[in-house]
């Protein structure tokens, strides 16, 4: 169970959600929907134990995040980035191995599980390509992949589908709806339709101090979606 | 592919080395004969083991810690011009020892290499503490690195311009580096050992930092201790070299970037290859410098570039 219980987010300082709870389960699927600059992505980061925390808690599993030590948490959460930066010429076989940092001092077969991910994702056939030389969308399933390997019970994933094809996205959407029977799957997507066909819940954020949560059809009612279309603040 | 794997392993490059260390102690205004190295009854018995083992011995250590601490500072600041002069650290030592020159004080070579090391060691921390809010930002250690240099490059011209002419000549010699001027340290290759074995641990986790430190901490790696023991090994690393040698240039950036193209980006491969080649590297520089015009020894910093420069340009365009 990841639990954020009244947490104040801030965003470079600014203030974007004063009072927030959420309880997240293994076996669901979360959607988080809002408009730009609400702080969706903020909020992901702050689930993912990555920015400080000045009010509230957070615990995952009974274990509080701020406190948790890094390999422990990352054993526990994932988090994929909206965009990471292109860097260095790794190949993508090299890069993806960076999921597993978390479990190198556990008796897995590393190798095997990286090839097990590279051929789950379909880019076996990237591997010795190096990842500067990549196309967008080829670069985002390197991401994908690389936060697959982490092996964590509860994905937390920033736009996902950013840069896919809709070829792709179908399929990885499948991948992420059996992943999220076992574990626990939160994704922040723009697409309203894909968030009600295929979420079990859905956190709607539509202002500093107002946010709904619950199971999707209920949150994603007409009479809701109208106060996410015509709130002008 | 195939050169590339041969490039990665270290042994290769410790024979490299081994060599060009047998070849720097039988080159010079006296040249040696390989059979004589042994025999106690030459006068070139003493040059070899007494003068020119040492020197080389000097330039590998110095050659080491600069280009380490260069891979270092690259890594982190995330900006391929940086040099482990970045920091202040040169400056600092600079300004401490040529102080204590120009005040007359003579002191031993161990004392002033220690008065160095403590002048770099300050200069890095004000550095660091300037950069630090709540978190280390790297752009602002870049740019507040570059504004101190420029602050203690003219605190040593004033000094320069207040000194007579008998100083400025040693001041001269050691602002442009000079590998004769103290025996190789014990001490020195026992923390450069140090560094590289505690590095050589993390060298996972440099990876994962080298793309980025939201990337590091979201996979696992605490990014801010893991900055905290890299800024005080660049800053350990660095010092040492200077209060030994002087500011050699060039070594620091070009090493990293070169050691980069040929054995791939994998701090695996990238540490232990950057160790022995920025030994290497200086090594034959010295060597060159002294040799060239002999029995006239040049600044050993203008063949750091004139290697550097080519063997740079070349294996950009080929890699």
């Amino acid at each position: 169970m990841l639990k954020a219980k009244n947490i104040q987010v801030y965003q470079n300082r600014r203030l974007v959600l004063t009072d927030l709870s959420l309880t997240i389960k293994t076996g669901e699927f979360w959607g988080i929907v809002g408009k730009n600059g609400v702080g969706k992505s903020t909020l992901l980061q702050t689930l993912a134990g990555l920015l400080p925390l000045e009010r509230g808690t957070i615990a995952v599993e009974g274990y509080d995040l701020q406190t948790l030590d890094s390999i422990s948490r990352a054993r526990k959460i994932a988090y994929l980035m909206q965009e990471q930066e292109a860097s260095l010429a790794f190949t993508v076989e090299q890069a993806v191995e960076m999921g597993r940092y978390p479990w190198l001092e556990s008796p897995h077969n590393q190798q095997a599980i990286t090839d097990e991910i590279l051929s789950l994702c379909r880019i076996d056939d990237l591997r010795n390509r190096s990842i500067l030389h990549l196309s967008g969308g080829e670069r985002r399933k390197v991401e994908i992949a690389t936060c697959l390997a982490q092996q964590a019970d509860y994905l937390l994933l920033d736009e996902p589908f950013n840069h896919l094809d809709v070829v792709y996205k179908k399929f990885i959407l499948q991948r992420f709806k059996a992943l999220s029977q076992s574990q626990a799957v939160v994704m922040v997507c723009h697409d309203l339709e894909t968030v009600a066909n295929h979420c079990s819940h859905v956190l709607l954020l539509l202002g500093k101090e107002c946010y709904l949560a619950g199971d999707s059809a209920t949150i994603l009612s007409p009479g809701n979606l109208e106060r996410l279309f015509n709130d002008s603040d | 592919m195939q050169v590339r794997q041969w490039l990665r392993k270290p042994w290769l490059w410790a024979f490299l080395l081994l060599v060009a260390l047998l070849f720097s102690v039988l080159v010079g205004s006296v040249s040696v004969p390989i059979t004589e190295i042994f025999d106690k009854s030459t006068i070139t018995y003493n040059i070899v083991w007494q003068l020119r083992l040492p020197r080389g011995l000097n330039a590998m250590l110095v050659g080491s810690c600069l280009a380490l601490s260069g891979l270092l500072i690259q890594n982190m600041v995330k900006n391929p011009l940086a040099d482990p002069y970045l920091l202040g650290v040169s400056g600092g030592a600079a300004t401490c020892q040529l102080l204590v020159i120009m005040l007359g004080l003579s002191l031993s070579a161990e004392a002033l290499f220690l008065v160095g090391f403590v002048g770099s060691l300050l200069a890095t921390l004000w550095v660091l503490k300037l950069s630090y809010h709540g978190r280390l930002d790297a752009s602002k250690v870049t740019l507040n690195g570059v504004v101190m240099a420029f602050g203690f490059a003219a605190v040593i011209s004033f000094m320069l311009s207040l000194a007579d002419g008998q100083q400025i000549r040693s001041m001269m010699f050691w602002l442009m580096g000079d590998l004769s001027f103290a025996d190789p340290s014990w001490l020195m290759a026992l923390l450069l050992f140090i560094s590289y074995a505690l590095l050589r641990r993390q060298h996972t986790a440099l990876d994962l930092l080298a793309r980025g430190e939201l990337f590091a901490r979201k996979s696992g790696v605490n990014a801010e201790r893991l900055n905290l023991m890299v800024f005080i090994l660049t800053a350990l690393l660095t010092s040492m070299a200077v209060a030994q040698a002087g500011t050699i240039g060039f070594v620091g950036l070009i090493i990293p970037h070169i050691v980069r193209l040929l054995v791939g980006y994998q701090h695996r491969h990238l540490l232990p290859v950057t160790l022995i080649a920025g030994a290497l590297f200086l090594l034959i520089a010295d060597t060159l410098a002294r040799t060239v015009l002999s029995p006239i020894q040049l600044p050993v910093g203008i063949f750091t570039a004139i290697i550097g420069v080519p063997v740079f340009l070349y294996l950009s365009r080929r890699m």
